[in-house]
C-alpha cells in the first residue's frame, strides 16, 4: 500500500482518553492520523508513543473553537486533500463540579455550545470538500446525557441533544455527496472528563475506554450508508444497520 | 422459597464424541428429551412432527459453518487461529491458540505481523476484557485461504474428526459461523417434509455463531460475557410470526441463536425486521419475549446458553431435565442429542 493510497483520519481532543484510544486504533487500522488538541505536550507524547506501534501521525495544536487553528487543519490535507474519516470528540464538560442550570454561569454555558456544537459544524464545514473527494465519514461523539436529563448536566447535554440533531440533519443532506455522518455515545468511561464531573469521587467501577474497541471495529468496517445518521451507543447490547 | 433435594455436584453428563453418522446412524437418529410441566419425555428426534400442532412455526437459523480454524506462523512460531467473527474489509475477530486442544493466549503484542493460511496479516488489537481474542486484519482472500487450508473449530471431546459437512445443517445457506448452530443439525430433508405435511411453518433468521469458548474469567466489566455477532432477522420472518400469533400457533426457535436473533430485533414492544451486531444476553433477568418454545443442545454447566436456557423453562425446571438427562444417558455437545421445552404459559 503506498502513501498515496492511505486512508486519512483526524481526530480532535486525541490527547487523552477516548480520543487517544481511538487514535490509537486508527494507527493500527493503519490510517494516517492528524491528531488536534489544546495541549503540545500530552498531544506530542500520544503521537510519539503511536509512532512506536508504527502509526504514521502528525499532530496540530489548537482549540477547536478557534477559526485560524480549523483553517491549519484543513489546510494541512493539501488544496485537493482526501479526508476519509472525522473525529469530532474535543468536547467541553463545563465546571467541575457540575452544577445546576440555574447555576451555570451563562459565559460556561456558550463556551460549551461552541466547543461540543458550533466547532464540530464548522470543522465539518471546513473539511466538507476534502470529506466529498475521500467519500469520507463524520464520527460526532455525544452522550446520554443528550437524552436522560441528569441534574447537574443540562448544559453539556443540551449541547450534546443540539450535536445529535446537527448530525441527523447533515446525515441527510450530505448523503448525496457521499459523506456519512453518525453520532456516537460511548456510555461512561473511565476518563480525565468523567473524573472532573465527580471530582473527588471513585470511578473505578467505570471501563476503560477500550471497552469500545469492538464497537469502533464494527462501525467502520460498516457501509457508510447503511450507518449514516444512526445514532449508536458504543456499549449496548446492539448495534443495528439500516435495510 | 424452592426447595433443592439435590445438594450434590451433578454428576458428569455423557459427551457426544462423534456424529450419529460416524456412529452408523442417520443425523436425526438422535434422542429427543421433551420437557412439560408433568416431567419429562424421552422420545425419537423422529416424532418432533407429531409433538408439534398445525399452525406452529419452527424458525431456523441460516447460517453455515466455516472452516475457521487455519494454520498460522508469526514470530512465536506455528499456532493455530480460530476465526470467530468477521467484522468487515479484512478484519476478524480471532482466538489464536496453540493448538486446537490448547488455549491461549498467545503472546502476539499488537502490531505483529503474522500469516494465516498463507495470508498475511497483522495483529490489531486485544479483544477489552478477553486477552486469549484479538483482532487481525487480514491483507489478501481470507474465505480462499479457509477454503484450502481451513477446518472446522474442533474441541477435545471429539475422538473422530469430523469433516466440514458434518457441521453444516440442513438449513445452512448463509456462510459465517465459526461453530454450527447444532440445535438444527438433527433435522433432515424427512423430518422437514413430515413437517411440511402436517401444516408447520419454517421462517429463518441468521445469526453466525462466533468461538464459544468463552470461560467465567472472561467477563468484560460491565458487560455480559457475550461476543458481538452478526445476525438478521428478515421481515418476511417477522410476518410469518405475527401471522401463527394470531392463528395461535407456537413459535418454536431451533437453537439458542434463534432465541438471541429474534430478541435482538425486539425492541421492546414488537418485533421489527432487524440486521446488525448482537452480544444480547439472554438470562433469567432479561427473559426471552419471542420464541414460546425451544430445541436446543444439551449445555455444559457454567454457560450462557444455560442462563438463556433458565430463562426459557424456569431454573427449577431446566435443572430436574438436565439431572432426567443425565441420568438416561443423554449425550451433550454438539453431535449429542436434543431438548424440547416451552416457556411457562404467559398470565
Amino acid at each position: 500500500m503506498t502513501a498515496e493510497d492511505r486512508r486519512r483520519a483526524i481526530v480532535t481532543g486525541a490527547s487523552q482518553g477516548l480520543g487517544e484510544l481511538l487514535a490509537q486504533f486508527l494507527g493500527d487500522e493503519h490510517y494516517e492520523l492528524l491528531l488536534t488538541a489544546r495541549r503540545r505536550e500530552p498531544l506530542e507524547r500520544v503521537a510519539e508513543r503511536l509512532r512506536r506501534r508504527g502509526a504514521a501521525v502528525e499532530v496540530l495544536p489548537g482549540d477547536v473553537t478557534d477559526a485560524a487553528h480549523r483553517r491549519a487543519v484543513a489546510e494541512r490535507l493539501g488544496p485537493a486533500g482526501r479526508l476519509d474519516l472525522l473525529v469530532n470528540n474535543a468536547s467541553e464538560l463545563g465546571p467541575s463540579p457540575l452544577r445546576p442550570l440555574t447555576e451555570l454561569p451563562l459565559e460556561s454555558f456558550r463556551r460549551i455550545l461552541e466547543v461540543n456544537v458550533v466547532a464540530p459544524l464548522a470543522l465539518i464545514q471546513e473539511l466538507a470538500p476534502a470529506l466529498a473527494r475521500g467519500h469520507g465519514r463524520v464520527v460526532n461523539i455525544t452522550s446520554d446525557a443528550a437524552i436522560e436529563g441528569y441534574a447537574g448536566w443540562g448544559g453539556y447535554g443540551a449541547s450534546k441533544a443540539a450535536l445529535d440533531l446537527v448530525s441527523r440533519t447533515l446525515a441527510g443532506e450530505l448523503r448525496t455527496a457521499g459523506i456519512s455522518v453518525v453520532s456516537v455515545d460511548p456510555g461512561d468511561l473511565r476518563t480525565a472528563m468523567h473524573q472532573a464531573a465527580y471530582p473527588g469521587q471513585d470511578i473505578s467501577d467505570r471501563p476503560l475506554p477500550e471497552v469500545t474497541v469492538p464497537f469502533w471495529a464494527w462501525l467502520l468496517h460498516r457501509d457508510p450508508a447503511a450507518v449514516t445518521g444512526r445514532r449508536y451507543r458504543a456499549q449496548s447490547d446492539r448495534w443495528e444497520v439500516a435495510g | 422459597m424452592s426447595t433443592r433435594v439435590a445438594t450434590a455436584r451433578p454428576s458428569a453428563p455423557a459427551l457426544a464424541d462423534r456424529s450419529p453418522e460416524s456412529r452408523g446412524r442417520q443425523r436425526d437418529e438422535v434422542r429427543l428429551l421433551v420437557s412439560a410441566t408433568t416431567g419429562e419425555r424421552d422420545l425419537s428426534f423422529r416424532s418432533l412432527p407429531d409433538l408439534l400442532a398445525p399452525g406452529d412455526l419452527l424458525v431456523v437459523n441460516e447460517s453455515a459453518t466455516l472452516p475457521a480454524s487455519l494454520p498460522a506462523v508469526g514470530p512465536i512460531g506455528e499456532f493455530r487461529l480460530h476465526l470467530a467473527t468477521e467484522f468487515g474489509d479484512g478484519l476478524w475477530l480471532t482466538e489464536p491458540r496453540w493448538s486446537p486442544a490448547r488455549p491461549g493466549p498467545l503472546p502476539l503484542a499488537d502490531g505483529t505481523a503474522i500469516a494465516a493460511g498463507g495470508v498475511p496479516a497483522t495483529v490489531v488489537a486485544r479483544y477489552p476484557g478477553i486477552a486469549r481474542l484479538a483482532f487481525v486484519r487480514f491483507e489478501g482472500d481470507v474465505p480462499a485461504a479457509m477454503s484450502i487450508y481451513g477446518e472446522p473449530i474442533r474441541y477435545g471431546y471429539l475422538r473422530v474428526p469430523e469433516p466440514l459437512e458434518r457441521y453444516q445443517t440442513v438449513f445452512a445457506r448463509v456462510p459465517g459461523s465459526a461453530e454450527m448452530p447444532s440445535a438444527g443439525r438433527p433435522f433432515s430433508t424427512r423430518i422437514l417434509e413430515a413437517a411440511r405435511r402436517r401444516g408447520i411453518g419454517i421462517a429463518s433468521v441468521v445469526l453466525h455463531a462466533g468461538v464459544s469458548s468463552l470461560e467465567p474469567g472472561d467477563i468484560v466489566t460491565g458487560a455480559p460475557p457475550l461476543l458481538p455477532e452478526p445476525y438478521a432477522v428478515p421481515a418476511a420472518t417477522v410476518e410469518a410470526i405475527a401471522r401463527t400469533r394470531r392463528a395461535g400457533g407456537r413459535v418454536i426457535a431451533v437453537g439458542t441463536t434463534v432465541v438471541r436473533a429474534l430478541e435482538s430485533a425486539h425492541d421492546g414492544c414488537s418485533l421489527r425486521p432487524s440486521r446488525g451486531f448482537s452480544r444480547r444476553y439472554v438470562s433469567p433477568a432479561q427473559p426471552p419475549v419471542v420464541a414460546d418454545g425451544l430445541i436446543s443442545g444439551l449445555h455444559a454447566e457454567g454457560t450462557t446458553h444455560l442462563d438463556l436456557l433458565d430463562a426459557f423453562l424456569g431454573r427449577a425446571a431446566r435443572e430436574r431435565a438436565y439431572a432426567h438427562a443425565r441420568a438416561a444417558g443423554y449425550l451433550w455437545h454438539e453431535f449429542g442429542d436434543v431438548h424440547l421445552s416451552f416457556r411457562p404459559a404467559r398470565a
